[in-house]
């Protein structure tokens, strides 16, 4: 068994090899034969990296314990979903499935743009090729999953926090996030490096970089839920390096999401995206790095290993030579347009870019300031919470403004006459919002109704920007309300897919705030019998019960939830304690209210030996607008993600003139 | 050139703040010495923790993780699930009398094992 997987993987890093190297002599050469057969390679590969991951997925299931990768992540009283999705609970299996992840986009995208761009295929090939060979060259050699040893009895079983349905499947997400910002990182190589250096690089690789940046976010928020609900601190966000390494890349993503169509639509910003793209890809590949290597105190701390300096050193070696690359061909990137004015929708999506970027880079600049101030000043000092709030206000609020601004201002220049007109019913509803907040209450948080009243603004003009599509379709045709207002989003379904992730940022900042600056926290220690209060709901704890499950034990303070004199509910949070794992996890007690999206979270922070307990009560309003987000966010990804034939055609013939030069 | 200069302008906007602002600083007890105001303190919880963090306050001690100077600790607040002797441990405060009174609700433990645990060997 151990056999077939490293074999597998051998097999993997021989044909990843081939991909980087025959593929460089053809691309060079124009070996059009050669070319092909690199690209087969890149395909076989990923058949080689599904053997490997099957390998270890059966050793799993079997609870091979002569495997030290299962006998370190799981025990056998791990129930099988977990005990199959401890796959990704380790270092090596992460790295595994780095590479059958990026094996299968890889082939998925040369396959499916091996008709639009094969003249920059044969570039993007080796590029693919070559960051495949460092992940397989790591697992074949530096962190093999298949390492053996005499079987134990029992295995150390999963990390007790880890075993949880959020768990099972956020880190895949990232991994398909992080590991799909390869895609238009290879073929923006693979464009420079052919001198193809026009739009369809972007055009071909769209929805990949959609795909991608849609499941870092989606990744991301599950991780944010788990946290919720399972780390049980009340919050959701920490800026902990390791979280701080999945946003920087979906912020960036973010940034050349927007950027790339001011390229497709005017020509301009070429340079930039190419850089957009760069940091992308590196800020995932950092990101990896940084979970891994250890060389940040994180409050996730993974196993320090062996594999940081390989990490630092690929991550320097894409740096320089993509930069270098850029600069080799920087006659190449020349913009055929210039900016025309500062009011435009190409300089809101500027400042939009800016806004990002720079958003970005305080982060990273946070992550890696112990470092910094190491070498220095030569003492480790770390920035908390207020560095990153601060920011996140100074940069996130203009941001969000932004949203409600930009798809209402006109492509290349508009009058400030024809802003005023569009702006005047979002700016009114925003003014007559911000004076109800004010007038309710929620001027108690300046950031707070700053915050809203943006949100507001932006939902009222996304709205608008429905309505008036809709409304010029039906007097174009004799379609019906509802049939205008399908096919203006089909029609249109990355523009109207954008605004609905827009009006899920707003949902989101809604939920941030909202449980952020407006919630309520009262701890008390009670015995059986007390009572305690939190934002107006009564809380009587009654004593504790306890039970006993196949691998923990568990205990749980019975809390009656009394609102109005009523009693609403029981809740039940508590502690488990694990057997195999030896280790203690605090089980949190939520009562969603779903009229007003709030969240009642309770904590048993301690439990004494006389019988008391020292509860921990949190009232958070608005807080699953959070999760409610998520669903938004989803939608409008697959509205503007979804195959579109009419624009397929569009595309096909544009650049049908191009194909045939090559 | 309008993106680069006000990049520009961020940039150097970013590095006052972060200069200026400066971050905690994060010590090992032995480096504790003369350090009067609020810093990040890690090290090795060792001996055996006593009193109630809800309560007077929980007192245990911190040892470099690679040493030996030790420090006293008194803390309140939230106990994390994996805070036991032998457990790497973070935690913010100041030095008071020979005391490290920590900032309640700070104390954060660093489990190396936490995604693999310790190899059997």
């Amino acid at each position: 068994m151990p056999d077939l997987g490293r074999a597998a993987l051998a097999t993997a890093l021989l044909l990843l090899v081939y991909a980087a190297v025959a593929g460089t002599f053809a691309a060079h050469r124009r070996r059009r034969r050669l070319a092909a057969s690199a690209q087969n390679a890149l395909l076989a590969a990923f058949g080689a990296s599904a053997v490997a991951a099957a390998t270890l997925l059966v050793a799993l299931a079997r609870h091979d314990f002569s495997f030290r990768y299962v006998a370190d992540h799981t025990s056998r009283k791990l129930p099988l979903g977990y005990t199959l999705t401890a796959f990704w609970g380790g270092q090596e299996g992460s790295l595994l499935l780095w590479l059958v992840v990026l094996c299968g986009y890889g082939a998925a995208a040369v396959w499916t743009t091996r008709r639009v761009a094969r003249d920059l295929l044969a570039w993007t090939v080796p590029v693919l090729g070559v960051i495949g060979t460092f992940f397989a060259f790591m697992l074949v050699f530096v962190a093999s999953p298949f390492a053996t040893q005499a079987a134990p009895a029992d295995g150390a079983g999963l990390n007790p926090s880890l075993q949880n349905p959020y768990m099972a499947i956020h880190p895949p997400m990232l991994y398909l996030g992080y590991v799909g910002l390869t895609v238009p990182f290879a073929f923006a190589m693979g464009a420079l490096l052919s001198r193809r250096t026009d739009e369809r690089w972007i055009v071909a690789t769209r929805r990949w970089t959609l795909a991608a940046w849609a499941f870092l976010g989606v990744g991301q928020l599950l991780g944010a839920h788990w946290a919720y609900v399972e780390i049980g601190w009340g919050g959701y966000y920490a800026w902990d390096p390791v979280e701080n390494a999945a946003l920087m890349p979906w912020l960036a993503a973010t940034a050349f999401l927007h950027s790339v169509m001011i390229q497709e639509k005017r020509g301009m910003l070429k340079v930039w995206n190419m850089l957009l793209v760069i940091l992308a890809f590196c800020l995932s590949l950092f990101g990896t790095f940084l979970t891994r290597s250890g060389i940040i105190q994180s409050i996730h701390s993974f196993t320090q290993s062996s594999i940081g300096p390989w990490f630092l050193g690929f991550i320097c070696f894409v740096v320089c030579a993509s930069l270098g690359l850029v600069f080799l061909r920087l006659p190449l990137l020349r913009s055929k347009t210039k900016l025309e004015s500062l009011v435009s929708r190409e300089a809101t999506f500027l400042y939009n870019n800016l806004l990002l970027v720079a958003l970005s880079l305080t982060i990273l600049w946070g992550v890696v300031y112990p470092l910094v101030s190491e070498l220095v000043r030569g003492e480790t000092s770390t920035v908390s919470k207020p560095y990153y709030n601060f920011f996140l206000h100074t940069f996130g609020l203009p941001l969000l403004l932004l949203m409600g601004i930009g798809p209402l201002v006109a492509w290349r220049r508009a009058s400030f006459r024809a802003l005023g007109r569009t702006f005047l019913w979002p700016l009114a509803v925003a003014v007559v919002a911000g004076v109800i907040l004010l007038a309710v209450g929620a001027g108690s948080s300046r950031v707070g109704v700053i915050a809203y009243t943006f949100s507001i603004f932006v939902l009222a003009s996304i709205a608008l920007e429905f309505v008036r599509g809709t409304r010029a379709r039906k007097a174009l045709g004799s379609e019906s309300w509802p049939g205008a207002f399908t096919a203006l989003v089909a029609r249109n379904r990355r523009r109207y897919g954008g605004y609905v992730v827009h009006a899920a940022v707003v949902f989101l900042a809604i939920g941030v705030a909202g449980s952020s600056v407006y919630q309520t926290v009262r701890e008390h220690r009670l015995h059986p019998g007390g009572a305690m209060t939190v934002a107006g709901t009564r809380l009587v704890f009654r004593g504790f019960e306890q039970h006993r499950a196949p691998n923990h034990q568990a205990i749980r303070a019975v809390v009656d939830v009394y609102r109005g004199g009523k009693r609403i509910t029981t809740l039940l949070p508590g502690k488990n304690n694990y057997f195999a794992e030896q280790q203690v996890s605090n089980e949190v007690a939520i009562r969603h209210d779903y009229a007003d999206a709030s969240d009642l979270f309770l904590i048993a922070d301690q439990v004494n030996r006389d019988g008391s307990v020292d509860l921990k009560a949190l009232q958070k309003p608005l807080v699953n607008l959070i999760w409610f987000a998520g669903f938004v966010f989803v939608g409008g990804s697959l509205i503007a993600l979804w195959p579109d034939a009419r624009e397929e055609r569009r595309l096909a013939a544009r650049y049908a003139g191009a194909l045939a030069e090559a | 050139m309008i993106a680069l200069s006000v990049a520009a302008v961020l940039a150097i906007f970013l590095l006052y703040t972060s200069i200026a602002g400066g971050g905690t600083p994060s010590l090992r007890p032995s480096q504790l010495d003369g350090h009067s105001g609020k810093v990040s303190l890690a090290g090795k919880v060792v001996g055996r923790p006593s009193g109630d963090a809800h309560a007077a306050g929980l007192h245990f001690v911190l040892r470099d993780v690679k040493g030996t100077t030790a420090i006293p600790v008194m803390y309140r607040g939230t106990v994390p699930d994996l805070f036991r002797t032998g457990r790497d441990v973070v935690v913010q405060g100041q030095l008071r009398n020979g005391v490290f009174v920590a900032v309640p609700g700070t104390l954060m433990t660093k489990c190396p094992s936490k995604y693999a645990p310790a190899k059997n060997s």
